[in-house]
């Protein structure tokens, strides 16, 4: 094998290698020996067919196999001889004129990581803002939580049904007289003006009393997801068993014990753990981007331009995505397109904070343990059905690339915990509303560093966003169903799950619009490293 | 392939394909070939179409008639069809490739 170096700029490198024929016939015969005591063949004994044969039947296939495994192994000792570490995977190019017997010519053109000098993880200074929960906050929050929870009281009988209240109703639904699947029910909660229904539902119910019966025709929307209805009329017998009117809830013992719980105190408790989980997560974001604008500070490398090539172009798809949402797209286009080269500039940033936590990772030996990649797995997983969860954990196991997707930003957080541990760290008593200035006023000057996780500071829309999501969901849903969820998510939050989960639709828009609802920088080029 | 068109077609209703096999593999230390041929060709066509065929000369021809096996279907006894081979020995230094085909 000769190697000629054709190119040497940057961190770029060009090769052109020989393979002479002899090592690609050698390893044919090899291979025709591995294989012959396998080979049946009519006429011949299994195992006894004689070589050349073989080769005359299997030559081609046998040739192609050895020749690629001999570029690889070439390219393999490339890499090994010349101490090259790639960044992408090395574009190994055949001649055009190769045939069978031939000397292979090949050029290797690859681009290689920089060598980076263990950064020095002593000696950093960060500075942790800690923000102290005060019973007001907590207080705050039950109130938000209680306005969120209605509840209903029975009303008198002769109370005629108004939107806003909630009745109770017995249903039976036709189609073209048959009763059909899923469109019967009894005692169900129905809140008029909810919209929980499918249209025009709600409205013909207003105006009953207690005890009334009546018989209401509606049209399933176009796009009703069971599609044997979709688009059918039908009628509905609904009797009504009882009509509520909204109450006002008080935050006392017996509304806590509505959600479940033992007390008033332990509804304050857990409003309180999760608050300090948000302000917690918050500091944690505020003190990363510190570490990460002291890495970026400190260290100031080459990298590999294809690897901000490929960075960069995420970024951007995402951000046309998203100005295709805006209302007016052409002028959330043009925007964009000004700042292009800040994008670039931020992706550059990633890719070299990237290099710099995975080199310091590999320097300190932290690890992703099995465990933890098995727990991660699982907690990705419960975002899908239950049906689907064994497939996406199946698709993990068997995609290497899926696998380090979902790794790289646990390693990451190991990274950062790890170089917290290292470093010195001051102490300072903040609100949150400075808390949350610092984190702002540090990503403008940082040009927009996406550090944040979950959108820790949007506490409401998270908590929100999936009670909605359930009142979108066809009729039958019931508001317990509504309460599971609220509750859920804000407990999850924390978990890695939520992370990954917002790993790759989270929004990164311009700094200034959406300053916490980052993703974890330098995710991707930490995966490519791995 | 210009010199095959010129090959009279009957000689591939003689020949009709090489007979591989272990033992066929074998006779090639003889310099022999093994075709399988029609039931009604005899040795001088045989020779003959070999010759034509694949440009060689040969120095005799040996044939079989190997027996279709009696087997039953359905518990009715039917014959397979007779299979005549040739064993042609080729004159010194010559071969052919049998493998490739006719």
């Amino acid at each position: 094998m000769q190697i000629v170096e054709t190119t040497n700029e940057g961190l770029k490198r060009g090769y052109s290698v020989t393979i002479s024929a002899k090592d690609i016939s050698a390893r044919i015969e090899n291979e025709v020996k591995k294989i012959a005591p396998q080979v049946r063949m009519p006429g011949f004994r299994p195992g006894k067919v004689p070589a050349n044969l073989v080769k005359k039947m299997h030559g081609a296939a046998l040739h192609s196999d050895a020749l690629n495994a001999t570029v690889q192994e070439s390219v393999d000792s490339l890499l090994r001889e010349k101490e090259l570490r790639p960044a992408i995977r090395p574009d190994v190019r055949l001649a055009d004129d190769y045939a069978e017997g031939k000397d292979a010519e090949l050029t290797v053109e690859l681009e290689i990581l920089p060598a980076i000098e263990v950064p020095a993880v002593e000696g950093l200074k960060l500075e942790r803002l800690t923000v102290s929960i005060s019973d007001e906050k907590v207080d705050e929050a039950l109130a938000e939580l209680a306005k969120n929870q209605k509840s209903f009281k029975d009303a008198p009988k002769t109370r005629k049904a108004a939107e806003g209240d909630q009745l109770i109703i017995d249903f039976v639904g036709k189609v073209d007289g048959e009763v059909f699947e899923g469109g019967s029910a009894e005692n169900q909660p129905l809140e008029i003006g909810a919209g929980r229904f499918i249209p025009g539902f709600e409205e013909q119910l207003a105006g009953v009393k207690t005890g009334e019966e009546k018989t209401i025709t509606v049209t399933f929307p176009e796009d009703y997801p069971a599609t044997h209805l979709a688009g059918k009329e039908a009628s509905f017998d609904v009797t009504v068993q009882q009509v509520k009117v909204p109450g006002e809830t008080t935050v006392d013992e017996d509304f806590a014990k509505s959600l479940g719980l033992e007390g008033l105190d332990q509804l304050k408790g857990l409003l309180r753990g999760q608050l300090e989980q948000e302000t917690n997560g918050l500091t944690r974001t505020q003190m990363k981007r510190q570490l990460l604008d002291q890495l970026a500070g400190a260290h100031d490398f080459a990298v590999p331009p294809s690897m901000v090539e490929a960075e960069f172009n995420q970024i951007w798809a995402q951000l046309q995505q998203e100005a295709a949402k805006e209302e007016d797209p052409e002028a959330a286009l043009k925007e964009i397109e000004d700042e292009k080269d800040d994008y670039r500039a931020i992706a550059e940033r990633r890719v070299r904070l990237g290099l710099l936590l995975s080199e310091i990772g590999q320097a300190n030996g932290v690890a992703v343990t099995d465990q933890e990649m098995q727990m991660l797995v699982m907690q990705a997983a419960q975002q899908y059905r239950p049906e689907d969860r064994q497939r996406f954990m199946d698709f993990v196991r068997q995609d290497p690339m899926a696998a380090a997707q979902l790794r790289a930003p646990l390693y990451e957080d190991k990274v950062v915990d790890f170089l917290f541990d290292k470093a010195e760290v001051t102490e300072r008593e903040v609100t949150r509303e400075e808390l949350e200035a610092a984190i702002e006023a540090e990503e403008g000057a940082a040009e927009a560093k996406p550090a944040a996780k979950k959108p820790a500071a949007k506490k409401a829309p998270a908590k929100k966003a999936p009670a909605k999501k359930e009142e979108a969901a066809p009729a039958e849903d019931k508001p317990a169903a509504k309460k599971a969820p609220a509750k859920k998510a804000p407990a999850k939050k924390p978990a890695a799950a939520a992370k990954a989960e917002e790993a790759k639709p989270v929004a990164k828009k311009a700094p200034a619009k959406k300053p916490a609802a980052k993703k974890a920088p330098a995710k991707k080029p930490a995966a490519k490293t791995e | 392939m210009a010199k095959k068109q010129e090959v009279d077609v009957r000689h591939y209703d003689v020949i009709l394909s090489p007979h591989i096999t272990e033992k066929s593999t074998l006779l090639s230390e003889n310099n022999a070939v093994v075709f399988k041929v029609a039931e009604s060709a005899t040795k001088p066509q045989i020779k003959e179409a070999v010759e034509a065929l694949f440009d060689v000369k040969v120095k005799g021809v040996n044939t079989i008639v190997q027996k279709g096996k009696t087997k039953r279907w359905k518990g009715k006894p039917y014959k397979r069809s007779d299979m005549k081979k040739a064993i042609v020995t080729l004159a010194e230094g010559q071969s052919i490739d049998v493998t490739s085909g006719i």
